[in-house]
């Protein structure tokens, strides 16, 4: 088996798409009279391809530490995926830039002559800002920053090596050495995830706590990575490097985990909720009044039945979770409605005058569409410029042959996945 | 004389009875069975079965638990004995959720339980096939295929044949 053809063409248009997004982005920041908007909607397109690839990153060491078998042969596609790290950080540097040049433009602690709303002083004047002074500062942020980046790239690098290495020389070795590489990088991935949620994210209003903000965001980090993983299967499958390979039965094991993380989101986004109802607090119960505030509870109804009810009850049947249309269908549904998630956490923190948080629905919607095309624009060119250097699957781990027969008898009739439902 | 149960045919392999379930299945045959120590992959599709209504019996019982968690704290806190817990309303779905959610986990649980003992009728104390001698081996080192009388098929002789040709052994008729 040779590497599959390399779709140079295809990677072009995206980095296209990539530069133009992220031009207009510039644009709009340049000529805007609310920078501010056009910053958050940066952050939530930086935030979101940054969920798909750590949830890629996650769902390849979690293979590798539960010695996994079925998955062995979609973990290659992950392992593209994670080249769009080094990306993600260049990217990300603007946003580092601009805490320096202009704190307060994104987070508004970094500013500590902010004035806070309602007559209570600045945030330099802010008790609860005092007791969190050591943990929210700018150099903070930046080394943390620095160092999430420098975890991903880092374990992405070892995990590539060893996998991209055992296809010429089929040592196992590879396979030892990633299983150490997921032993240590679980513990920091989810570190560096959850600190992320908390210093890109939640800090935006950082009076606010909940215990529950880092497994959140976990979970839309692999639910994002599965929802791409079944896309790039839908793709693999159609362009025809997947026929033979690919069936029924680890389809239904991939679906299957997505639907699982259907479940587990819901659970962690409701007991945040029910946590902060129940106790009653202000500190916390401001975060879900501001949401309820405007078009904002329509979207956080969208996001109640899109990001649960309806890919639940949908998923629930067998058939669906095995055949690639509805597993496509509801994976593209997935993945739009994180992005409106990660909206309803980060947009809200734009006050009017009257310290309201703007609508959902307003121009500021149209630069959160230009981040997401911009910065996912580069980081689909990067998998797809990875995908060419090497085989479609992991041809010598030791598990692809159970991986390539998963569940099935020698019979090749049942290696037909069907693709219509 | 007893009415006939069935025919048998042992086979020695895991891909000897894969291809005759294979043959049986496009032969069109509907009430038989293949019985083997362990669990072949893929023996399901190549006898034509099809997916378990299991499910049917999960999904009705997580519907009666959630219903039931949601109706019975409305039922106690706010119909039966209105009363004020933490300055909250007298129902609300939130505080009903954690237990609707437990109970349709329960109740699915227990739903799946009885629905399989109901479709697969066990305990089953007796069974035409335990009068067979050499079938205590389908527990250990053979496999089998069993075609029933009832079948809209069977025709002793030409069943019989058919076994013959997919290559089973020791082919018996079993009594009632």
């Amino acid at each position: 088996m040779s590497a599959p053809t390399a779709p140079t063409a295809l990677a072009n248009k995206f980095l296209t798409a990539g530069i133009a997004g992220l031009a207009v982005t510039a644009l709009a920041f340049g000529f805007s009279e609310n920078q501010q908007a056009v910053a958050l909607a940066y952050l939530v397109g930086i935030s979101y391809w940054t969920a798909v690839c750590v949830g890629m990153l996650l769902l390849i060491l979690i293979h590798h530490i539960v010695d996994a078998g079925w998955s062995t042969v979609i973990r290659r596609q992950f392992e593209h995926g994670l080249s769009a790290f080094s990306w993600l950080f260049v990217l990300f540097l603007p946003l580092l830039i601009s805490a320096w040049v202009k704190p307060g433009l994104i987070w508004p602690w970094m500013d500590l002559t902010h004035v806070l709303p309602g007559g209570h002083g600045t945030v330099a004047s802010d008790i609860l800002y005092q007791k969190k002074a050591s943990f929210l500062n700018v150099r903070m942020f930046t080394g943390m920053t620095l160092s999430f980046f420098a975890v991903w790239i880092w374990l992405s690098a070892r995990l590539r090596k060893a996998s991209f290495a055992q296809d010429a020389d089929g040592d196992v070795k590879w396979t030892f050495m990633n299983r150490k590489t997921a032993a240590f990088g679980i513990p920091l991935t989810a570190l560096a995830l959850s600190f992320a949620a908390i210093y890109w994210m939640k800090s935006l209003e950082y009076h606010w706590f909940s215990t529950m903000y880092g497994v959140w965001f976990f979970a839309n980090c692999i639910r994002a990575g599965l929802a791409f993983g079944v896309m790039i299967t839908y793709w693999l499958y159609m362009r025809g490097d997947y026929k033979g390979i690919f069936n029924t039965n680890q389809l239904h094991c991939l679906v299957a985990l997505a639907f699982a993380f259907v479940v587990f989101w819901a659970y962690i986004t409701f007991s945040q909720y029910f946590l902060i109802w129940n106790a009653n607090v202000p500190e916390e119960t401001f975060w879900y009044n501001i949401r309820e505030h405007g078009d904002w509870m329509w979207v956080g109804m969208l996001i109640l039945f899109g990001h649960f009810f309806f890919p639940f009850i949908y998923w629930l049947s067998y058939r669906r979770k095995s055949t690639l249309r509805p597993a496509l269908f509801i994976s593209c549904w997935i993945a739009v409605i994180i992005l409106v998630d990660l909206c309803y956490n980060v947009l809200p923190a734009m006050k009017d005058a009257h310290d309201d948080p703007l609508p959902f629905l307003s121009l500021h919607l149209l630069w959160v569409l230009t981040s997401v095309v911009g910065v996912g624009g580069i980081c689909v060119a990067a998998y797809l410029r990875s995908f060419g250097t090497a085989k479609i699957i992991p041809i010598r781990d030791p598990r692809i042959r159970e991986s390539l027969t998963h569940h099935e008898a020698t019979a090749p009739e049942t290696y037909q996945l069907e693709a219509h439902s | 004389m007893k009415k006939n149960y069935g025919i048998v045919a042992a086979f020695d392999t895991t891909p000897a009875l894969y291809q005759a379930c294979l043959q049986v299945r496009d032969a069109g045959y509907t009430q038989w069975d293949s019985l083997t120590p362990f669990p072949v992959h893929g023996l399901d599709a190549a006898m034509g079965m099809r997916r378990s209504q299991v499910p049917r019996f999960s999904l009705t019982g997580g519907l009666i638990g959630f219903c039931t968690g949601m109706s019975f704290i409305w039922w106690a806190n706010a119909y039966e004995y209105p009363l004020i817990v933490g300055g909250k309303p007298y129902f609300s779905p939130m505080f009903a959720f954690p237990i609707s959610y437990e109970l349709t986990i329960l109740f699915t649980a227990f739903a799946t339980i009885a629905g399989m003992f109901l479709l697969n009728r066990l305990p089953m104390h007796y069974h035409p096939l335990l009068k067979a001698p050499q079938f205590v081996r389908a527990s250990d080192d053979r496999f089998y295929i069993v075609i029933e009388a009832s079948d809209p098929k069977f025709n002793p002789a030409q069943t019989r044949a058919l076994l013959e040709q997919a290559g089973g052994k020791d082919i018996a008729e079993i009594e009632e």
